[in-house]
């Protein structure tokens, strides 16, 4: 079997955030980027799939600027096979719809049995990009996958998909498919030694979007800001222990202690 | 030019249109340039007559049944080979969508399909000259992105409770309920409860007022949805039915103390931490982000969130929560909301009362042992 894993590089959530001077991109001090979390089950549950299926090929893909190696490189260190890096220089990030786009274009005709994404990204939250490739590729989808089980012929698989109120809804689809993954549905691995060895050197392959059909470009962001700050919010100062102090102040007046 | 808006609706377990279908119809009505557009509302599924009959008593719709034995399950690929040939021939401005498990699954695909723009998971917009500019939520909600779509039509899932309806006096479908006719009333457009003022900048910002008196139209008699059917067409997916939810045991809905952990708690061995902080309350109970339950460090019947519990209690204390909205959805409506964080940019602080801008590891220490002193000094006073 053949398998894809879409990742993409994302602000670490606890980093500094700026907003860039164009007033439509965002910096992170310090370039804090790593994996999108959600990719991160993606990776683990391609890598569960091929030790299910020995012979299995898992290859991760990402669109982004030079710095989006570093989320290859994660990957091949955590076990994939192979890296594709389709690089698109500048700091704006795409949207969905061109980053579906430039995947499609090189990923039709590749012979993937089983394209895995992250259910969204964790900096633009659109959930997007996923569904919109299967749309392209002419592949059965699902989304928010918490469970997959392939039977051993590999030509079918069987997926949960995650409902409001803790529901589930069961589908099969016939291979291949795409599937876009709640977080959950495994425990990520950590990457083995022999791995992270092999990976610093593994040769990726590297695509010039410039080099692949030109994508739509759809919508227009036309301004990040920051949200104001809740008035009413109250913000307690002082030293850690004084903080403490009045907050059990604050639950006493309010009788809640 | 047509400038007609679509809803897609779905039908709730009991047969009635879903409330998030209600919301998106509000919605609808917000983003038309004036009251005469059109509203198109479709509804695919099988035996969905009596929902879509009741969706056309609503004041201002044009209601759509599609019915189709490929409908009877949700699957995206039947919802988009349904929808999508009658979407096309009609060249409409704005396809609204609900961002639940459902709308955000085909939604994309349809947009694809129809060579439309796509906004998803929309949380506010505002109107200008050049038409609606969408905003949402990115980075777990500690940035806003204003968006607009350039092309002819636009498919936008609304964030579900983003547009909920208001105090109005009534829901349009109670009115109509209630007049058992909708030729005469005047429409109210629904607003949001507080319209997210807090989380759109101060400037050129245009306010929606609730427009009344709309032009309804004179139609003779009840209004009756169109009824059309879609031909069985073989599909990729087979559905196989709905699973229960889990197991339900923690007693988050009946405590008037929620403590919650989030990822910021860093580790599993720190839930004792909370645990000690719970205990100082009476009718308390732990909870956790969908990160923590995702990890394992509590089962996931502690999840509190959009596909976890909603709870209301008196005092929300949330440790190391970022404050995604998925998370929002299920404490917005506690009492008291107290927030732990050492990311002072953490969204959470936005919805919070109190804030803490601390590490929890060394805060939850000094805050029990605060907290167990004003109790003591309470016992001492009381005696």
């Amino acid at each position: 079997m053949k398998i894809l894993v879409c990742i993409k590089q994302v602000p670490d959530a606890e980093a500094p955030i700026r907003i860039g001077a164009d007033g439509r991109s965002f910096a992170v001090t310090g370039g804090a980027w790593r994996m999108n979390r959600f990719d991160e089950f993606a990776v683990e549950e391609a890598l569960q799939i091929r030790e299910a299926f020995p012979g299995t090929v898992v290859e991760a893909l990402s669109v982004g600027p030079a710095r989006a190696a570093a989320v290859l490189r994660r990957a091949l260190s955590l076990g994939a096979d192979e890296a594709i890096h389709i690089l698109r220089e500048g700091e704006e990030e795409p949207l969905p719809g061109e980053v579906a786009a430039l995947i499609a274009a090189y990923v039709r005709d590749r012979g993937y049995d089983l394209i895995l994404a992250g259910v969204m990204a964790e900096d633009d939250m659109q959930a997007q990009t996923g569904p919109m490739l299967a749309e392209r590729l002419g592949l059965p989808c699902a989304t928010a996958v918490v469970a997959e089980t392939i039977p051993p012929n590999g030509m079918t698989i069987r997926v949960e998909r995650e409902l409001e109120g803790g529901l589930r809804e069961a589908l099969e689809m016939p291979l291949p498919a795409l599937l876009s993954l709640q977080s959950g549905i495994n425990r990520p691995r950590y990457p083995a030694l022999s791995h992270v060895l092999r990976a610093r050197t593994q040769p990726m392959m590297t695509v010039r979007a410039g080099d692949l059909p030109a994508p739509p470009r759809r919508e227009r962001v036309v301004l990040l800001f920051l949200p104001a700050p809740a008035a009413k919010t109250l913000f307690l100062t002082g030293t850690p222990a004084e903080k403490a102090e009045r907050l059990a102040e604050l639950f006493r007046e309010k009788a809640l202690l | 030019m047509n400038a007609e808006i679509v809803v897609i609706a779905e039908v709730a377990a009991e047969g009635q249109p879903a409330p998030v279908s209600l919301e998106l119809i509000a919605f609808a009505k917000s983003l038309r340039r004036n009251a005469a557009e059109p509203i198109r509302v479709f509804l695919p599924g099988r035996g969905i007559g009596a929902a879509a009959a009741e969706l056309a008593r609503l004041p201002g719709v044009a209601v759509t049944g599609i019915e189709g034995e490929s409908l009877a399950s949700y699957s995206a690929e039947a919802w988009k080979e349904a929808l999508a040939p009658l979407l096309a021939a009609r060249k409409t401005r704005f396809i609204c969508v609900s961002h639940n498990a459902n709308g955000a699954d085909f939604a994309p695909g349809l947009a694809v399909r129809l060579g439309a723009a796509c906004i998803t998971a929309v949380e506010a917009f505002r109107i200008e000259a050049e038409g609606p500019i969408f905003s949402l939520s990115i980075l777990k909600g500690k940035l806003q992105m204003e968006i607009v779509p350039e092309a002819e039509t636009a498919v936008v899932t609304l964030l579900p409770g983003a547009f909920r309806r208001g105090d109005a006096p009534s829901s349009p479908m109670d009115k109509a309920r209630k007049d058992g006719t909708n030729t005469t009333q005047n429409e109210t457009v629904l607003l949001p409860e507080e319209f997210r003022r807090k989380e759109i900048p101060p400037t050129g910002v245009t306010t929606l007022k609730e427009k009344k008196s709309e032009v309804q139209g004179d139609r003779a008699g009840p209004p009756a949805a169109e009824m059309i059917s879609v031909p069985d067409i073989p599909l990729k997916t087979r559905p196989l039915g709905l699973l229960p939810a889990p197991d339900e045991a923690a007693d988050l809905a009946a405590a008037e103390v929620i403590v919650s952990a989030g990822r910021g708690i860093g580790g599993e061995e720190n839930i004792e931490l909370l645990r000690r902080l719970a205990f100082l309350f009476s009718r308390a109970a732990i909870g956790a982000s969908r990160a923590v339950c995702d990890a394992g460090w509590l089962p996931c019947r502690y999840q509190i969130g959009q596909t976890g519990k909603t709870v209301s209690p008196r005092l929300y204390i949330a440790c190391g929560i970022s404050g995604a909205l998925q998370h929002l959805a299920g404490m917005r409506g506690s009492q008291y909301i107290v927030a732990v964080n050492r990311d002072p940019q953490a969204a959470i602080f936005r919805v919070a009362d109190v804030a803490v801008v601390e590490e929890l590891v060394s805060f939850l220490p000094l805050l029990i042992a605060a907290c167990r002193k004003h109790r003591e000094g309470a016992a001492e006073a009381g005696r």
